[in-house]
């Protein structure tokens, strides 16, 4: 049993690991907390859905749908976030910003979907599963564990090796001096909130997938479980959310097998509590504390 | 006009009436009762958006089914002029009060709602104090209907249908040992585990296990793995629909073949629709049967269908039961908020979609709990 | 007269509501005028509503000694979190103490006490309008008050620049534990207040989403006016009943405005009609 347990925890983890990044991305490039991030993690799921609906492949309807989180993102930014760039608000009014909008798109999907949950009918999702010895899990578990596995590669790779990766680097370590070696910040940060919003979109399609539930408020739980995860891997790095999503998942596996399950959230929580206390950068964080 | 042919035109008008004579409620005629011309509004309160919304959306498109009904006369209100006032309390516990208040002060003769329990621990005080007749149609905890002398329900109470699930399944089944798996931060579900714990030790059940989750929770592994190593005869289950149908689905991923069962959140064709053939054979204790031949039920599950492309569910059936109550109420001449409660109080009989109903001493539903098990298609009766 | 009487027998419960919502507010507006983005608030109202209903329920206190002991205690609850968060600043605080309310929150539904999900029924209802009002009134008055002091500026400076305030000898570690505990205690009044007029309270009330919308009601009436914080909270409290005629779009327009004050109005409603004040 133990070994099955272990295996839970790691797709559990792969869930959170896949959201966090995006979170995780935004707040280490722009000091933002998104609260609107789980929204898109939803929509993502949705569109996907409605493309399945109407026809289209899964191979097509997938990266079309995150395709279209990461354009949200973009709009998202220049809507919500952009305008109190100019001003230099306090990192407060993004954060409600951020709520605003969640409740916008939230307010959008319950009036097109309605609040009941959907289903995909895809053949693969009732496939039977698969046994490796005594441990049973299914392709999803794995698509979604090699997805994020996948990504937080890919997406280092993008970081050290290329342009744009170096030019959000820069502006995540110091806005005004990108700006002065002559880096387009609003194009780095569009950017990035297209990357990120394209990775929760991932996150919500796989979720769907894994759950074979698509509804609005399926994005309430993990947007709490999320911070859960970027404090304990530290705020602004990838691999600390990655690594941080894969022991918040263990932990919470590993809190009901012990019989510990009306606690598990708590035990999340705690570890937040415990870490923000003692080490606020969380595992991996680079970024001392600032000031906000 | 040739005798064979009057004679066969007779037959066929005679055979035309039977089916109306027992669907129950007459076809195209309205009666003429003592509140005829009448205007009666009713005062309803459905968490039609937020977190409560899957079963106050169910429970507002059954009321604007007896709406259109009483139009069609498929709904009998005795000439009265019977509107339902249906208001959206959002899930917001503030809103269950403020919409309270608005019904008891504005002339409103009855209130049915709210949906959830804990909103009628927060709101029917305000009815009491205001004298206003309520009947709960989705409240399932205890003590709801002790709130006050004119607080009734026509849900079946957890307490009332759990005790014949278990005496029919262990009949059945023969089980010695359960787990049970319930929701422990949502009252309907945690007072569903809470009761089938306690009735199934006494039935001299052994619980080898205990498991919770959170209402929302998508996954349910870790739990279900040391179900399975716990090796019980039977799973309970003390979920609504959606964390329902996700159990179910993912015990059958880990090769969990055990009988299971559960309470009233269960009975709903969404379950099937989701969990597929792993939900067959689960069994249901509850308060409707969609497939009942009760008043003008089969009637109500097709014209539910055909108006909003979904099955309805117990909240919709137990909400449509309460505006067929209404509608009798105010056939038989209670048209204001003094003479709603008398009325409920005296009530011999209801007809409806959920079959006779009538209320006991304490105000609950005097009827019998249906132990349904859940098929291909559906549901079935459970044998 | 008698159209006085009528409109307060027909909305009562609401002027209780905007009452209430407006005590935690102000809440919210202490901590906030320090800098302090200590999102605790509804864990400390819960802890007050659970402890005054215990008491109520079970020993049979009347409502101010219940009131006060509860207040007292979400107060010491208060006291207690500002020590482990005192090195914390902006996001960071806040995500701390949002986790710190979600145990507590977490903590209820597990203990039997506090009856766990099924929360606790039956409270007397003795938390009447004059009540909350009046303990309105008293909190505003001792705010107004406590604005006139030298401590009241030593909160501002803070706020503006902390190493400046810690330069000129203000004790940072003092002024960020006295506004986390004034917020405690006015969170706690609310708490017990709003236990006895519900009649029933579950830990649900007091979760995350109450949280988001007491500071969406700062944000909203302007973050460093408590009359502000007031208003806002009065006028989103009562938005869901107004705008009823529209349905299923009542929560797109909480969002909108949300984002339209937000992004035109960022002093918040106190701003535009007070001008550019801090």
């Amino acid at each position: 049993m133990v070994g099955q347990q272990l295996v839970n925890g790691l797709f559990l983890g792969a869930v959170y690991a896949l959201f966090a990044i995006g979170y995780t991305l935004v707040f280490g490039v722009l000091d933002i907390l998104n609260l609107a991030h789980a929204a898109i993690f939803m929509l993502a799921a949705f569109a996907t859905w409605s493309l399945l609906g109407a026809g289209a492949p899964l191979w097509l309807a997938a990266p079309v749908a995150i395709a279209g989180a990461g354009i949200l993102g973009i709009i998202l930014d220049r809507i919500a976030f952009a305008p109190l760039r100019r001003r230099a608000a306090p990192n407060l009014i993004p954060l409600i910003s951020s709520i605003g909008m969640a409740i916008i798109f939230g307010a959008i999907a319950r009036a097109i979907y309605g609040p009941d949950e959907r289903k995909f009918t895809l053949g693969f999702l009732d496939a039977a599963p698969l046994h490796a010895g005594p441990l049973t899990f299914t392709i999803v578990q794995l698509v979604i564990l090699g997805s994020a596995i996948a990504f937080m590669l890919g997406l280092a790779w993008v970081m050290r090796a290329t342009a744009l990766g170096r030019a959000i680097r820069a502006v995540a370590e110091d806005r005004i001096a990108a700006a002065l070696l002559g880096i387009d910040l609003e194009r780095t940060i569009g950017a990035t909130f297209f990357i990120a919003s394209a990775l929760g979109g991932l996150a919500g399609i796989l979720t769907a997938l894994q759950y074979n539930s698509v509804q609005v408020d399926m994005g309430a739980q993990i947007e709490l479980k999320g911070l859960a995860v970027i404090v304990l891997g530290g705020m602004g790095s990838i691999t600390g959310a990655v690594i941080g999503g894969f022991v918040i998942g263990m932990v919470e596996t590993l809190a009901i097998a012990l019989g510990l399950s009306g606690w598990s959230d708590a035990i999340s929580y705690g570890v937040m509590f415990v870490i923000l206390i003692l080490r606020p950068t969380g595992l991996f964080g680079k970024r001392t504390l600032r000031t906000a | 006009m040739k005798r064979p042919v009057f004679y066969a035109l007779a037959l066929a008008a005679a055979c035309a009436l039977i089916p109306t004579a027992v669907v129950g409620p007459s076809l195209a005629a309205t009666t003429k009762g003592p509140a005829a011309g009448k205007t009666v509004k009713i005062g309803v309160i459905a968490d039609v958006t937020g977190s409560a919304a899957v079963y106050g959306v169910q429970q507002k498109d059954a009321y604007d089914l007896a709406t259109d009904d009483l139009k069609s006369g498929l709904l009998d209100a005795g000439g009265a002029n019977l509107t339902f006032d249906v208001e959206d309390s959002a899930s917001d516990g503030n809103q269950v009060a403020n919409l309270f208040q608005k019904f008891t002060t504005d002339g409103s003769a009855l209130i049915l709602g709210p949906t959830l329990s804990g909103e009628a621990r927060k709101g029917d005080p305000i009815a009491v104090q205001a004298k206003t007749a309520v009947v709960g149609t989705s409240t399932t905890a205890d003590g709801i209907t002790s709130l006050g002398p004119c607080v009734f329900r026509v849900s079946l109470s957890e307490a009332q249908v759990i005790p014949a699930t278990i005496a029919r399944t262990k009949a059945v089944w023969k089980y010695k040992t359960a787990a049970i798996i319930y929701g422990d931060d949502n009252a309907f579900t945690k007072t569903d585990g809470d009761i089938f714990k306690t009735q199934l030790e006494k039935a001299g059940v052994t619980i080898v296990d205990t498991e919770t989750f959170h209402i929302g929770d998508k996954d349910f592994a870790a739990s279900l793995t040391k179900i399975k190593a716990a090796k019980p005869d039977v799973i309970v289950l003390g979920a609504l629909a959606e964390e329902a149908e996700k159990i179910i689905q993912q015990a059958a991923t880990q090769g969990i073949k055990t009988h299971m069962m559960g309470g009233n959140g269960l009975n709903s064709t969404k379950i099937y629709d989701y969990a597929g053939p792993a939900a067959a054979g689960v069994v249901v204790g509850a308060a409707w049967y969609i497939n009942g031949n009760y008043a003008g039920n089969k009637s109500f599950v097709e014209r539910f269908k055909k108006k909003y492309g979904t099955a309805p569910d117990q909240f919709g059936a137990q909400a449509y039961a309460a505006a067929q109550l209404a509608a009798q109420l105010v056939k038989d001449g209670a048209a204001t908020k003094d003479a709603m409660c008398p009325a409920l109080r005296d009530l011999r009989v209801a007809q409806t979609v959920l079959g006779p109903i009538a209320f006991d001493p304490g105000r609950d539903v005097n009827a019998a709990p249906v132990i349904l098990q859940i098929v291909k298609g559906g549901f079935a009766y459970f044998h | 007269m008698n159209v006085l009487a009528d409109f307060y027998a027909a909305h009562s419960k609401l002027i209780d509501q905007v009452g209430i919502d407006a005590l935690l507010a102000l809440s919210l507006s202490i901590s906030l005028q320090a800098g302090q983005l200590a999102l605790a608030q509804a864990a400390f109202m819960g802890v007050a509503a659970y402890i005054s209903a215990i008491l109520a329920l079970d020993a049979h206190w009347s409502l101010l000694p219940a009131m006060l002991v509860a207040a007292l205690c979400s107060t010491i609850v208060a006291g207690l979190l500002a020590l482990p968060v005192r090195r914390l600043r902006g996001i960071f605080l806040a995500i701390a103490t949002i986790a710190f309310g979600e145990i507590v929150r977490i903590v209820a539904n597990n203990l039997t006490i506090s009856g766990g999900a099924e929360g606790l029924s039956g409270i007397p209802a003795d938390a009447t309008t004059p009540w909350i009002y009046g303990t309105l009134v008293v909190v505003s008055i001792a705010l107004w008050l406590f604005s006139r002091t030298k401590f009241a500026l030593a909160i501002a400076l803070v706020r503006e620049d902390e190493n400046a305030a810690r330069g000129v000898g203000v004790d940072v570690g003092l002024v960020r534990f006295t506004t986390l505990a004034i917020g405690g205690t006015i969170a706690g009044l609310a708490g017990a207040l709003y236990a006895h007029s519900n009649f029933f309270i579950t830990p649900a009330d007091f979760g995350f989403g109450r949280m988001e919308q007491i500071l969406v009601w700062c944000v909203i009436g302007g973050i460093t006016s408590p009359l502000g914080a007031a208003i806002g909270a009065a006028l989103l409290t009562i938005l869901p009943e107004a705008i009823r005629f529209l349905a299923d779009y009542r929560d797109f327009v909480n969002g909108a405005i949300l984002l339209v004050v937000v992004l035109f109005a960022p002093q918040g409603l106190a701003g535009i009609r007070f001008g550019k004040r801090g």
